[in-house]
């Protein structure tokens, strides 16, 4: 409805001033605000009630991306650059497919792609594709300290990520590596919604056309974004064939542990992870082949 | 798109743009919440966070002291302070257990959302912070959830004062007596036993409504001397007022209710008489200042627009030709606590099993319904009253009964509609007039089934499956007073003031409250048409009691029905004394009919250079009222009433053409095509768009709205994160065709339209569905169809 | 309590307001520009609020006013220039693409950005654009249409 009461806003100009304001607060009373497409929802039903909101909109240096080594996207990269980003290559094409379909115009207008790995609410599409891409998240501390955190370990359940309260996140950077495409898709009840599931993949081929390496992710699960490690053995060496790519959904649906909701039933949701799968394989397939 | 030429015949039917838009269209418009008094004052309802427990203690002293506070008001002030809701005014004609309730909870809470104070405070944001202080004590009992459980003998009670959780039951058919009724009841037992076919099917429909994007909201300011005014988002302004006046004993004269002018859709959520309007109105008397209330969104889900919510177990007999005989149907509502004025939650189901019938001859019926308290929000009437579940039920259940006897579903359909109007249903509706077959007839004549059916087949040989739904509705057409006074002892009728001024002008005054189905637009093309004006000659006023007449509000298609004849009847008395005073200036006699109004002018038609201006003829009558006609006085001012001798009906029928993927039961609504019966239209372009917004309404009731309770009979769906609707990339287009009759008993050969649109679309889509996947057999009972469902039904058949 | 220099409709409002309050609360209440309307509770998914934030439809009860000082806001209120309509306002009308109109600025104000950056869209790429706004009365068919008639007129130059 109305968030509860805000001590104070800021704005800082740099990440130097960001993190600095942080250390003025104990945990949780000051929140970064990035795109707010979460966390205004939070603080109106006040879920979160920060006494400090530091909003990170004028940081120039948190937005944008560029393509150097690999691919670098700013943590205040909003949904609709991403969207419409054509330097982004088929290797992390699966970003663009992501972004093209987070929530609506508005949303897609306001929302980034920092502020939603940052917040990692367990039905989103960011979270997944990131880790399905094998980002690697760039934090930076108070003391001016900067880490990489793998996207395996930043992101540790549902709302929970490897950042601290006094870190900010930079930067995400992604390997562009040749021959390899990546694909994402969701399902949700209506256009558009939170994902009831979704999968991302990415695969390398090699010379002949096999996979030589692969990448798997699901959203929407309860346990939030996951890697499926058995979904990426079971797909080496595929040529991308449906039934190959059955074959390593099929694994998935194993090794992972669906839940019954309002929206799908287990056997529903694995399913859709079939199904899903099988669409982004042909997309990542055909991208890493240079066909899409 | 430019208007025609002041034309009288052409104002009549013709796509004028509407009046309406240009305020909305550049934010001009004025709903409740852009309504601004000094010194006013906010509200923010505290409520119950159970579905059912003992208030032990409302403790408000932490709030009163907040910042920003000004009162606290709890249910025991509003039971002492005020009268319960359970008032004559707000009470139906139908025997039934009514609640006494108040305006706040008072002892217990009854359901998840149950208002147990209300905080107000100066500014919106405090209002919330103190609503978080108010404290209390809650000692929890066992919820009632189930409605058939409800009806154990050892189950908790909804209401402790009542004996059980029976509300109200009733026979439909079979007459007056019980021994009438055992007799009816042998004799379609008889039937079943000989009939070829017998089908029977337990039918369910969740709970889902209509949601209007504006919610709720009340804005109440109190003076000595004028006493209560109350802005309101009601489609009911002249009931509202009565009731104010007596919940909270003041003089009727003394209270005066405005419907905006601008309200965001109605669809009858604002139709009934809420609590919430008593404590806002109550507090503001108290403190002697305006007091306001937005409903939040969350409050809305929680509380209002949960409709539908039936289980309607039906059986059918038919012959193997196809000739439907009978039908036996057992209904079940769950009515929740059955606190809402006006309709007390079992008007729906009732009405909705009086139209179970739909357009079919049956031969002979056994139907009955029991209506069941639980511990859930009161069903709230959302268009389609009370029979979007009876009608999903007899549509998918005529297409099971086809599919058995191997007869296309359409050509079923045809051979039973009614062939000749009137007509009286087995449950006693009254069918005034129309042509049914004309309306199949025309439907069928746009769809090409044999071509679809080649389309289909080669289409299934590659593994792609597309499906052909019917389905057909008899809705009302306004409510006459023998249904009304029963029913929710209201009369029916239309009322319309018209007042000509002496620039030529034309107000009219109606004491219904539209929200949003252009009757400015359509009601100035009446009296466009009638006096040979211009639309933008004409001003109308609704929604405010202190200037309009009588009326039991924007209900039941009313518009087209009750509204327009009162407005036209009232034009016509008008035209009748200025043709006179002008036959008289002329020096001439003549009748009103020998008078032509035109192009602004009344013309004599046996000798037209004998004319007058319509403006002048005006001024000379309201403002030099001489030398009039012996017994004719000054003033061009009349108020008409309009009442059919029967009830009236429209009718429509729908075809739709869907596409399933096997592998996830994923579908989609290629093709939605309609026909029409909506009598003689005044703006087309406003029925299609009603039309199309019903049957949107409807897929989206039928595939992704559902009001969902958890054990503990928590509302989990008071968002719209949770409670889905469809968005504009999930539903088709859809194209609206007429085959329309007038009708003989309105003066403009009307018909009202649009209230109970939704309720053919579920049997429809369902029906596709089933013939998408004939080669699986599977069948479509219950609502919401999701995916998901389709897929489980697919999986169980072997289908995947 | 921030002072906060938004301009709304290229007016300049200078306003001290309480860090919590949201920006559509500053547009309705204390810029009393009340086209812009509130439909949801605080998911943010109705689409009713939508205006535009340096000429971008965004949802302005997923904001704060604060978050807004230093920018220029665009409400339904500053689409027509004085009484002459957009193309897309007009076509709304002429198409009978609103009902209650609750939902309609927040429509308009997405569809004008969006036809800047679609000018020929076809019906799936509106329908797509119209996701984060429900509308209740029309069914969305006449708000397709309205929506395609001004992409058409405004390629025409109109």
């Amino acid at each position: 409805m109305y968030p509860a009461n805000i001590e104070d806003y800021q704005r800082p100009a740099s990440l130097q001033e960001a993190v600095a304001i942080l250390r003025g607060y104990e945990p949780g009373d000051a929140i970064f605000m990035a795109g707010g497409q979460s966390v205004m929802q939070a603080m109106k039903s006040r879920m979160v009630r920060p006494r400090c909101v530091v909003d990170l909109q004028a940081i120039a240096e948190l937005k944008g991306i560029t393509v150097d080594e690999g691919l670098r996207i700013g943590a205040m990269t909003r949904y609709v650059e991403i969207a419409g980003a054509g330097e982004i290559s088929s290797a992390n094409a699966a970003l663009r497919d992501a972004a093209r379909h987070v929530g609506d115009r508005q949303v897609r207008n306001r929302g980034t792609i920092g502020g939603s790995c940052c917040w990692n609410y367990v039905a989103s599409c960011m979270p997944a594709v990131t880790l399905g891409l094998g980002a690697a998240f760039h934090l930076l501390d108070a003391q001016g300290k900067t880490r990489v955190v793998n996207a395996g370990d930043f992101f540790l359940g549902p709302l929970e990520t490897a950042r601290t309260d006094h870190e900010v996140l930079t930067h995400l950077v992604f390997d562009a590596a040749p021959r390899t495409g990546s694909a994402y898709r969701k399902w949700g009840l209506v256009t558009d919604a939170l994902p009831v599931v979704g999968v991302c993949m990415k695969v390398s081929l090699d010379a002949a056309g096999r996979c030589s390496a692969a990448r798997m992710s699901l959203s929407g699960l309860p346990a939030g974004a996951q890697r499926v490690q058995a979904g990426e053995k079971a797909l080496l060496g595929s040529d991308g064939s449906r039934e190959s790519v059955a074959r390593a959904m099929e694994a998935v649906v194993d090794a992972v542990e669906c839940h019954t909701d309002k929206w799908a039933d287990a056997n529903y949701r694995q399913q859709l992870i079939r199904t899903l799968g099988q669409e982004v394989a042909a997309t990542a397939f055909a991208r890493a082949r240079g066909e899409a | 798109m430019s208007a025609n030429p002041d034309n009288q015949k052409s104002w009549m039917g013709t796509r004028l743009p509407r009046k309406e838009d240009l305020r909305l269209i550049t934010g001009q418009g004025k709903y409740v919440a852009d309504i601004v008094l000094p010194g006013m004052l906010h509200a923010v309802f505290v409520r119950s966070d159970y579905a059912h427990a003992r208030l032990v203690s409302v403790d408000v002293s932490a709030a009163l002291e907040a910042p920003g506070v000004v009162a606290v008001i709890t249910g025991e002030e509003m039971k002492t302070q005020c009268r319960s809701l359970r008032q004559p005014v707000l009470l139906p004609n139908l025997p039934a257990k009514y609640p006494t309730y108040y305006g706040l909870a008072v002892d217990k809470v009854k359901f998840h959302g149950d208002p147990v104070a209300m905080v107000i405070a100066r500014d919106k944001y405090q209002a919330v912070d103190a609503a978080e202080l108010v404290v209390v004590d809650y000692e929890e009992l066992p919820v009632v959830l189930d409605p058939e459980a409800a009806l154990a003998p050892d189950s908790p009670r909804v209401h402790e004062e009542e004996a059980d959780n029976l509300m109200f039951e009733m026979t439909f058919t079979g007459g007056a007596t019980d021994e009438d009724r055992a007799k009816n009841a042998a004799e379609v037992e008889r039937i079943f036993q000989s009939a070829d076919v017998v089908v029977k099917e337990r039918f369910r429909v969740h709970r889902t409504g209509t949601t209007p994007m504006e919610t709720r909201g009340v804005l109440a300011d109190w003076s000595a001397s004028d006493g209560l005014t109350v802005y309101n988002t009601t489609q009911r302004p002249h009931i509202d007022r009565l009731a104010f006046a007596d919940i909270l004993d003041i003089p009727a004269e003394k209270v005066r209710v405005i419907a905006p002018r601008d309200m965001g859709g109605g669809f009858g959520l604002k139709a009934p008489f809420y609590r919430e309007s008593v404590v806002v109105a109550y507090a503001c008397r108290k403190l002697g200042r305006p007091v306001r209330w937005i409903e939040s969104r969350y409050e809305s889900l929680m509380n209002i627009g949960q409709e539908r919510g039936q289980i309607n177990t039906l059986e059918v007999a038919a012959s193997k030709e196809g000739k439907l005989l009978a039908l036996r149907n057992r209904g079940i509502a769950d009515v929740g606590t059955g606190q809402i004025g006006v309709y007390w939650g079992f008007v729906m189901p009732f009405l909705g099993a009086v139209e179970m019938p739909n357009a079919y001859t049956w031969e002979a019926g056994d139907t009955d319904l029991r209506v069941i308290f639980t511990n859930k929000a009161c069903l709230t009437p959302s268009r389609a009253f009370g029979h979007f579940p009876t009608r999903f039920a007899v549509e998918r259940a005529v297409d099971i009964v086809a599919r058995k006897i191997g007869m296309e579903p359409s050509d079923l359909r045809r051979r039973n509609l009614v062939p000749r109007l009137p007509y009286t249903s087995v449950t006693g509706e009254y069918y005034d007039s129309g042509d049914f077959l004309k309306v199949w007839d025309n439907l069928m004549s746009q769809v090409d089934l044999p071509g679809f059916r080649r389309e289909q087949a080669e289409a299934r040989a590659q593994g792609k499956y597309l499906g052909i739904g019917f389905g057909c509705g008899v809705e009302l057409s306004g409510v006459a007073s023998e249904l009304m006074v029963p029913m929710e002892n209201q009369p029916g009728y239309g009322a319309a003031t018209v007042r000509i001024d002496p620039r030529g002008k034309v107000f009219i005054m109606g004491g219904d409250a539209p929200g949003g189905q252009g009757h400015e637009t359509t009601i100035s093309q009446i009296v466009a048409a009638t006096f040979g004006i211009s639309p933008e000659d004409t001003i109308i006023t609704t929604g405010d009691t202190g200037t309009t007449p009588f009326g039991s509000g924007t209900i039941g298609a009313r518009m087209g029905s009750y509204f327009a004849s009162a407005v036209r009847k009232a034009c016509d008395e008008l035209r009748e004394k200025m043709t006179h005073v002008l036959a008289h200036d002329l020096g001439i006699r003549a009748t009103m009919e020998e008078f032509a109004f035109t192009d602004g002018e009344i013309v004599y038609q046996r000798d037209p250079s004998k004319r007058k201006g319509f403006r002048e003829i005006a001024e000379r009558i309201v403002m030099f009222p001489i030398n009039l006609p012996e017994g004719e006085v000054g003033g061009l001012e009349t108020t008409a009433f309009f009442e059919a001798a029967k009830p009236m009906i429209c009718f429509n029928a729908d075809a739709c053409v869907v596409e399933v993927e096997l592998a996830t039961g994923q579908f989609k609504v290629l093709r939605w095509l309609t026909s029409e019966d909506v009598g003689n239209v005044i703006n087309p372009m406003i029925v299609d768009g009603q039309m199309h917004g019903a049957i949107v309404q409807g897929l989206s009731n039928a595939i992704f709205e559902e009001f969902i309770y958890n054990d503990q009979g928590q509302q989990m769906t008071a968002d719209f994160e949770h409670y889905k609707l469809a968005t504009a990339a999930d539903m088709p287009d859809i194209k609206v065709t007429y085959a329309s009759t007038p009708c003989p008993h309105t003066p403009l050969g009307t018909r009202g339209i649009g209230e109970g649109r939704p309720s053919a679309v579920p049997g429809a889509l369902c029906n596709a569905l089933v013939d998408a996947l004939v080669p699986f057999g599977i069948e479509i009972t219950e609502l919401p169809i999701r995916p998901s469902v389709l897929w489980q039904k697919l999986k169980a058949a072997g289908a995947v | 309590m921030k002072t906060i220099r938004v301009t709304i409709n290229r007016e300049r409002y200078e306003e001290t307001v309480p860090e919590r309050m949201l920006l559509v609360d500053f547009i309705r209440e204390k810029c009393g520009l009340t086209g812009t309307h509130v439909a949801c509770t605080y998911e943010g998914v109705c689409g009713a609020c939508t205006v535009q934030l340096d000429g971008e439809a965004i949802k302005s009860c997923m904001m704060l006013a604060v978050q807004a000082d230093g920018h220029a806001v665009t409400t339904v209120e500053g689409l027509a220039s004085g009484t002459e309509l957009t193309p897309l306002q007009q076509a709304f009308k002429a198409h009978h693409g609103l009902q209650c109109g609750f939902c309609t600025p927040g429509i308009l104000m997405n569809m004008s950005e969006f036809l800047e950056k679609n000018p020929d869209p076809t019906d799936e790429e509106i329908r797509h654009g119209l996701v984060g706004n429900l509308c209740r009365c029309t069914g969305y068919v006449h708000i397709v249409d309205a929506v395609r008639a001004a992409a058409a007129q405004m390629r025409r130059g109109g």
